[in-house]
This record gives structure tokens, sequence and C-alpha cells, in this order.
């Protein structure tokens, strides 16, 4: 178990470091100068500055060697200091982190606390009109993109409420309502296609174990539907759930860099957002480093889970 | 209440435990409504084993099921089953819950996938006590280590918290078993328990079965395809055929002398050490007839030797005394009088032919 525990993280980190390197690549390849952007409005600017510059930035050095020093210091946890404002990039992103996680956690509440009763309800009154409903609801939810639904509900709430979020972020510490209602939003378009996604895997995979062998065993103990469905019927479907929500993770932390943009919530996705726009090298990648790794763990801890649930799983050696 | 039985065979007027009622049951099929159990009529007295054996899809499992109505996909379309003075078809669903596990207990064909994979055996076995029974959860789990230990489980107080898959296929009946029995059933369901076991295992689950039941003075209805199973087990047998009954009486004579062509061919298909082993099995020829295109008339009709004109109308259950009853018209006539019917060697040439 440990030594499993210890081998997952391992790969953790090569498959972080392997993301870092390819993103690090393709930045490169985006057209527009970091230099250049910045200087781009300052009057009287010669080559000689931004050739000062460049050197400044060590953006002068070929490109492997660049490499090999971004990823020397980030082993040693140095992510460089952001082009843009000059602070370090580990600050910045702790400043951010808390923000995102809470959005993102958020996102996932509201798709678990919609999505299971609505596979449950959808299972077990299969093929009623609210089965139908939650299956059109649910194909709507996964092919919405979460931007547009953000905008639809400000727009809307807007619109005919006269109802908009606050225009000021405020953290939870300063002003818990404020944050939540800047949040709502943002929190209900990134859970809608998590939530839309559960409710359709718990409803098929709920109904798979209601059709099989021992749950007619357990009926003909005598027990009550309740017992049936909840004790026997939930915890043999939520395996292929946890798995999904595993890989939601990674939905919700992309949609996040739009959504916070949108929302004006300032965040990892908006500090990655601002990053990319000023090839501010250093920030995106400490930025994809923390991506990643939040991604790597919770999926690890959804393998873990898997084992809590399930007698029959166990973490081999190999 | 007692009331004369109709058939007046073995104790005569003692009330039946069971009474299955001109059963019918429905499935709906792509190709439509077929009716896979067309009016069945058997009891099941205390103490007694009572065969259900015919093919598969002869409708066998699907009364099973429908007795304790846990069918899925299929429904109850007419008759009645009558227990303890109510009607199970009718039956709410609070009534239906007290009565399975309870009164009427059931076993499953597959024991590796009875059994819910995710608790321990003992929390199973817990559950099904504390369903009916209000006892607190120590003393219910000293019971099942008691009911481990009668299912013939080696040591019963460690394997309580064994889960489904550490236990091979034999001992998963087992567990089954013990859940059967939690409460005491007066009448335990085994529908093919031993199918999916190995010989050695399946006599040992039989006799297991046979012993409990006779400490526990339950009733059984075993279904069964397997007629050394039935000779082994059985006081009363119903052979089905199609979805109907096409003969029952006591096992023994069943057995002995069968007074229908199909109990006649079932009972020459079974090989014993006896057989030639140069000549090909002996087999049945052709299939029990699709639900949904069954022939107007006696429905074996097709795969049997003696069919003659009057097979093309649907045969009666005709009584031959003892309660015994064949759906054959060459039974036509020797009803209730016990009189003298066709010898047995009239039969046999047909009852099996050899395919090559």
């Amino acid at each position: 178990m440990t030594e499993y525990v210890v081998r997952r993280l391992l790969y953790g980190v090569l498959i972080v470091g392997l993301v870092t390197v390819f993103v690090f690549l393709v930045l490169r390849l985006i057209p527009g100068d970091v230099v250049r952007l910045q200087l781009a409005n300052a009057p009287g600017v010669g080559e000689a500055q931004i050739d000062e510059l460049t050197a400044a930035l060590g953006l002068d050095q070929p490109l492997h060697a660049q490499l090999v020093t971004f990823l020397g210091d980030a082993l040693h946890g140095d992510f460089g200091t952001s082009f843009q404002s000059q602070e370090p990039v580990t600050s910045l992103v702790a400043e951010r982190l808390p923000i995102t996680l809470q959005l993102g956690a958020m996102a996932i509440l509201i798709g678990i606390l919609a999505g299971v009763p609505l596979g449950l309800l959808s299972a077990v009154r299969h093929n009623s009109w609210l089965d139908q409903g939650m299956r059109l609801v649910s194909v709507a939810g996964i092919s919405i993109p979460n931007f547009w639904l953000g905008l639809l509900l400000v727009t809307y709430l807007a619109l005919y409420f006269g109802w908009s979020p606050p225009l000021v972020y405020q953290g939870p510490g300063q002003d818990l309502e404020s944050n939540l209602l800047h949040m709502i939003l943002p929190a209900l378009a990134l859970g809608a296609s998590t939530m839309a996604s559960i409710a359709r895997m718990l409803r098929s995979s709920l109904l798979e174990v209601l059709h099989s062998n021992f749950i007619r065993a357990v009926r003909a103990k005598g027990a009550p539907e309740t017992l049936v469905i909840f004790k026997h019927g939930v915890r043999n479907s939520v395996v292929p759930v946890f798995t999904l929500l595993g890989l939601q993770i990674g939905n919700i932390l992309g949609g996040t860099v739009i959504l916070e943009s949108i929302f004006g919530i300032p965040g990892m996705g908006m500090l990655i957002f601002e990053a990319v726009q000023m090839r501010d090298y250093p920030v995106v990648l400490g930025c994809v480093v923390v991506y990643g790794a939040v991604f790597v763990l919770i999926n690890l801890v959804v393998d873990l889970l898997y084992g809590v649930i399930d007698p029959r799983i166990r973490y081999a050696r190999r | 209440m007692v009331q004369p039985n109709s058939r007046g065979f073995a104790a005569g007027t003692r009330e039946p435990l069971l009474r299955v009622d001109d059963l019918h049951v429905e499935f709906d099929t792509p190709r439509g409504t077929v009716e896979a159990v067309g009016g069945i009529s058997f009891e099941v007295d205390p103490d007694q084993t009572v065969a259900v054996v015919g093919e598969s899809g002869s409708g066998k499992s699907v009364t099973a099921l429908a007795i304790l109505r846990l069918l899925e996909g299929g429904w109850i379309s007419g008759g009645q089953v009558h227990w303890d003075g109510q009607d199970l078809v009718t039956a709410d669903a609070t009534a239906m819950r007290r009565v399975r596990g309870d009164d009427i207990a059931m076993i499953f064909q597959d024991p590796m996938t009875s059994l819910d994979p995710l608790y321990p055996i003992g929390n199973q076995i817990v559950e099904a006590i504390r369903l009916h029974r209000r006892i607190s959860r120590r003393a219910a789990r000293e019971r099942a280590i008691e009911l481990l230990e009668q299912v013939g489980i080696p040591d019963p107080r460690a394997r309580v918290r064994s889960y489904p898959h550490q236990l091979s296929g034999g001992q998963r009946q087992r567990v089954m078993i013990a859940i059967a029995l939690a409460c005491s059933p007066r009448l335990l369901i085994a529908d093919e328990p031993t199918t999916a076991l190995d010989v050695t295992i399946e006599a040992q689950v039989l006799e297991l079965i046979r012993e409990l039941q006779r400490e526990y003075h339950t009733a059984l209805l075993l279904v069964t395809h397997d007629m050394g199973v039935v000779a082994e087990m059985a006081d009363w047998v119903v052979v089905f055929y199609a979805g109907q009954v096409v003969e029952q009486g006591p096992a023994a004579r069943v057995l002995g002398a069968p007074r229908h062509p199909y109990t006649e061919a079932l009972l020459s298909a079974v090989p014993t050490p006896a057989t030639d082993k140069a000549l090909p099995l002996t087999v049945i020829d052709g299939a029990v007839p699709g639900l949904a295109d069954m022939p107007p008339g006696c429905r074996f009709r097709a795969r049997c030797a003696h069919a003659w004109q009057r097979c093309t109308d649907e045969p009666p259950l005709f009584e031959l005394g003892e309660g015994r009853q064949s759906r054959c018209w060459l039974r036509e006539g020797s009803e209730m009088d016990g009189a003298p019917v066709l010898p047995a060697a009239d039969l046999s040439p047909a009852a099996g032919r050899e395919v090559s």
C-alpha cells in the first residue's frame, strides 16, 4: 500500500515534469515576444534596450539551455519571478491557488449534490418522464460549454432579476457573503457538466447493478427497497462514478481559466490567462505545474478510495 | 381450517402449505408479449419436497420466482398463489416483504453472483436475521456464526468477516443456505441450487439441504433439470414442458412408471453406468417450441413419437388418481379410476431416439 502510493507519487512527478516541458516548448511557439510586449508603449525604446532586457531575462540563451536552467531551478522549488510584476512565481501562485481551489470545490460539490440524486431517481424511476427529462438535461449539461453557460447566467439574471454578482472580489475571510455571491455563478457554470456526467454515469451503473443476481437475492430476504438501493445498489455502482469524478477535475480546472476571467475572480485561472497574454513564461509554467499536481493528486486519492469501497481491490506490489 | 384435499392423496385432508393455482406469467419481448408460464397448478405440503423438472425455458425458474414476486421484466398475468390464507399475487409490497426471507426463503442458481461483493458474509447473514427479528446486532452475529457452523463452514467465528470473493462456489452456496435458513422459513425455494457447482460439491450441498430441511421442518420446492437429483430428493414431482405442467405425481411412481411421453423421454435421456458408451447419447429430438410461436394442440407433439391426429387438440390434464396428472391424450379415459394404462413397455422405444 505505502509502496503503491510512493510509486504513484513518483509517476505523478514524472507526468507533471513532462507536461511542464511540453508547455515550456509550446509557449515558445506562440508568436509574440515578452520584451516587445512589455516595451510596446514605452517611448523611445531602441533595439539596444530590447537586447539588454532580453539578456536580463535570460531569453538570449539557446532554448535547451533555458529549459535546463528552468528545470534545475524548479527542482529546487524556485520557479523564477514574473516578467511582469517581478514577484516570485511561488508567492503569486500561493496567493491565487486557494481562490481557485474554493471555486473548484464549489463546482464539484454542486455537481455531486445535484448529480447524485438526479442519477439515483433516474435509475429507480427508470423510463419514467422524470428519467427522460433527466437524460435530456444531462445531454444539455454535457454539451453546453461552461463559459457560455456562465455568460448566459450573468446576462439573464441581470436582465430579468436585475441581479449581478459583486464587482470587486472579496476573500471569504473579508466578506463571506459577497465572496459566495461572487463564486456561485461560475461554480454553477463549472458544475453543470459535472452534474450531468455524474447523473448519467450513476444512472447506467445503478441500473446495471439493480439487475444483478445479488440484488434479487437481497429482495428475496425481504429487504425494503430503500435498503436494496442505498446499502447494496449505490455502493456497488459508485466506482465508475469516482473514476469519472477524477477525470472531471481536469475539466473543472481547465474551466476556471476562462470563468475566472469572465467573472473577475483573481484566482490561478485569471493569473495564467493574463500570463499567457503577456508571454509571462515563468508564471504560466508555475501555474501549469500546480494544475498538473492537483490533478495527479486528486486522481491518486480517487484510486485509493476504490479500495475503501470495494474489498476486492488490492494494490499489488507490481 | 382444514379443507379436503382435492386430490385426496397421502395425508388426505391436510391443508397444503403452498397452493399455486392456474398461474400465468407473461414477458415482453421484441416480438411481442409471450406467455412463459401458461396456467400452472400444484401444491406443496408441510415438510414435503416437491421437485419441479423440465428443460431450460420450460418456465420452472420463472414459476419459482413468480411465487415470491421476484420476476424481472415479466409479470403475473393470472392465477393465485395461496399462502397462509392470503394470495401472494395480489399481496401488497409490505405483506410480500414479510413473507420473503421469513416464511419463504430462496436460494439461487449462481452462488458466485448471489452475494453482495462489498459486504462480509456475516453482515449479509445478520441483515437477513434482523430484517425479520428484533434482536441485537450482537445476538444476530452469534446466530450468524451458529448458522455458518450448521452449513459446514469451517472456523465460522473467523469466517464471518470473510468477503464473498474469499470463498469458493460451494462455500458461497452454503452461505446462501445459511441466509435462507436464518429465519427458519416454512418453505425453501431452491432454484437449481447445484447447477453451477462441481459434482462432488453438488452431492454435499444437496445432502446439507436435506439435513437442514429435516432439522428446520422446512418444505422444499426444488427446481432442477436433473432427474438424478429428483430421484434422490423429491417426494412429489411436477414435470414442466413449455410453460405447462405435463405430468405430476408422487416421485417414486412418476419415475418408476411415467404417464407422459415427455417424462419418459427425460428419464431415458439420463445416462447410467450401464449405458453403452459406443452408442451416441440418447437425446430428445428438436427443441422446446418458441413461446412466441407455440403450435396449437399438444406442445410436445412435434417431438413426440406417439403423436397422432388427436394431438392437434390441446390435451387437458387428466386425473389419474392419487393426485397424479398427465397432459396426454393417451391417458384419456383412464381418469380417476386407476384403470390400467398403457404398459410402460409400449412407450419405451419411442421415448428417446438416437441421433447420429
